[in-house]
């Protein structure tokens, strides 16, 4: 086992995780009666998952030279909306509340492809989830938040087991159906946005 | 031990908080700057810089300001990220770019931005770099100095000379600025660190920004809503849990006064100190914050976030009676009468007309 294997092994049993547990409650209490959201969770980044980005290279060269620091997703969270309308309000209330160093919206490079859609935000750890069990000079610094409908997560989960290996292993036919399946969501989430937006507006006129 | 809400409180490790290792670093490197006030101006002025020597007297004097900058500055500050969102700060980055290669030229880009921010009612300065580097933990100081004018006496064995002296620097107690920056990875750390800035509740929203905005490219590390809410949340939470009826209306008294301190800079701790509050009551508020940091952590004051979370005010009297006004308002809709202090037996009273009325089913 590498130094850097141990050493997040240690880190993640006796800080991320429990560091991650109290994230989600903060954010449950910080969003308490948004109707909008369906589920909310955190995660700590698994010991393999955080080997396998930390070995990643740039050309040739290693890409972290500094795993611990560098490496801004050992802590990541999820906020699930309902519609895609939902997703701006809730970023607008992130952006409010959390200090951030970085927020993108994550879109297919080409207009005329479907793919991973999101909203991804890199924020400092509130200062309310330290005290002595977990004190903030052993925790990173920042978390990584997703704001995603449940069609975008939905593809998304299934995407990343089924199709997350080098594009080349892919066939091209294989490659279509990814891109099916996109779009599909695309369109679902697209469908199902306009008809609250109608129901809404038809409700409130009764 | 516990606070109030049942979390484990820290000890008082706030400065700890943010800079991962609190260690002692020795000053190396120190480079100083002319700062010009060139706000606006098309040409600016040539910026004259030099390196001082460690063997000078002024090193004394820096060698402490490089040490108790941690203490010193009080302010918990981030560097914001792009317009376009991407994590990318241009101060940031020229002081990552000194780090990494100190020196009069690095130093001077980083001089450059802040004269091209100082209006001249900030005025002439003298900005100092100062760095040091110690088993890969690294920190830096900037701080400004601003000019004055003085006197110089000179006592002679009979008399007494007194000359006019331009261009004095001295660390002002009013308007005195520095930063201070601590991390190991050139790369990943260097995004938070702490400011010092006695102007930074000046009216004049140019000299209140001046330091923290304009030059840092920076802000509380707390945002006005986060912090508002949590003090507002905390004073809740303590009116709640107060045993002392008296503690209950000081916190209350406080809340009310607090739209005063709109825009303003401050913290849950200044929040008690500004008004004043007992220490009972400063330690009641004290246990619904989860550390010394959330305590002491900087923001500015929201009004409208604060009236989100406390906006209602009641009392309830043995006799059963509850009355409910807005916060704000309560003293001018029910006048108080103090009837027997020892007992603290009061009078309320109001009038108006009725425009709704309704039974609860339970008291919540």
């Amino acid at each position: 086992m590498s130094n850097v294997e141990s050493e997040y092994r240690a880190r993640y049993e006796t800080v991320l995780v429990p560091l991650a547990n109290r994230l989600e409650r903060h954010l449950r209490d910080h969003f308490d009666g948004w109707t909008s959201i369906d589920r909310i969770v955190a995660r700590a980044k698994s010991a393999d998952r955080f080997v396998a980005k930390a070995a990643a290279l740039t050309d040739g060269k290693m890409k972290y030279r500094e795993p611990f620091d560098q490496i801004q997703d050992q802590i990541g969270a999820r906020i699930i909306t309902r519609f895609l309308q939902h997703v701006d309000p809730i970023s607008a209330n992130i952006d409010e509340y959390f200090r951030k160093i970085e927020t993108q919206r994550i879109e297919p490079d080409s207009d005329a492809e479907f793919g991973y859609f999101g909203r991804h935000f890199v924020l400092f750890l509130p200062t309310d989830l330290f005290d002595d069990e977990i004190p903030a000079d052993r925790a990173p610094k920042f978390f990584e938040l997703q704001i995603k409908t449940l069609y975008q997560h939905a593809w998304a989960e299934a995407n990343h087991d089924l199709a997350y290996k080098p594009q080349g292993q892919l066939t091209a036919d294989q490659k279509r159906k990814v891109a099916f399946t996109a779009a599909q969501s695309w369109g679902a989430d697209r469908i199902f946005d306009e008809l609250c937006t109608e129901l809404t507006v038809d409700a409130k006129r009764t | 031990m516990t606070n109030g809400n049942g979390h484990r409180r820290s000890r008082d490790y706030s400065r700890q908080f943010l800079w991962q290792v609190a260690m002692s670093i020795a000053l190396q490197r120190i480079y100083s700057f002319l700062v010009h006030p060139d706000k606006r101006k098309e040409e600016q002025s040539k910026i004259r810089g030099t390196k001082v020597d460690s063997s000078t007297r002024l090193i004394e004097m820096l060698q402490k300001i490089f040490d108790s900058a941690d203490e010193e500055c009080e302010y918990e500050i981030t560097f914001d990220s792009a317009s376009d969102g991407k994590q990318h700060n241009p101060r940031r980055d020229q002081i990552i770019a000194f780090m990494r290669q100190p020196g009069l030229n690095s130093g001077r880009r980083i001089a450059l931005e802040l004269q091209a921010v100082t209006t001249t009612n900030s005025g002439l300065g003298l900005f100092f770099i100062l760095y040091g580097e110690s088993n890969g933990n690294k920190k830096i100081v900037l701080s400004r100095f601003p000019a004055n004018s003085g006197i110089l006496a000179d006592e002679g064995e009979d008399d007494l000379t007194v000359e006019f002296v331009e261009k004095v620097f001295m660390k002002s107690a009013t308007a005195y600025k520095a930063a201070v920056y601590r991390g190991k990875s050139l790369d990943g750390d260097f995004w938070d660190g702490r400011a010092i800035d006695r102007q930074t509740n000046s009216e004049i929203l140019a000299i209140s920004n001046y330091w923290i905005k304009h030059f840092l490219l920076s802000d509380f590390r707390a945002t006005s809503a986060q912090g508002t809410k949590r003090l507002a949340a905390a004073l809740l939470v303590a009116t709640r849990n107060a045993t002392d009826a008296a503690v209950k209306q000081e916190i209350i008294a406080a809340a009310r006064l607090s739209g005063g301190l709109t825009g303003k800079s401050t913290s849950i701790k200044d929040f008690c100190r500004r008004f004043h509050l007992s220490p009972n009551a400063t330690e009641t508020i004290q246990k619904q914050v989860r550390n010394d940091a959330v305590y002491t952590e900087k923001f500015r004051f929201n009004r409208d976030e604060f009236a989100k979370h406390i906006v209602i005010q009641s009392v309830e009297l043995k006799n059963g009676a509850i009355l409910m006004a807005s916060a704000a308002d309560f003293d001018k809709v029910f006048e108080q009468k103090i009837l027997n202090e020892s007992n603290n037996d009061v009078q309320f009273s109001t009038h108006g007309q009725i425009v709704d009325q309704r039974l609860k089913r339970k008291r919540s």
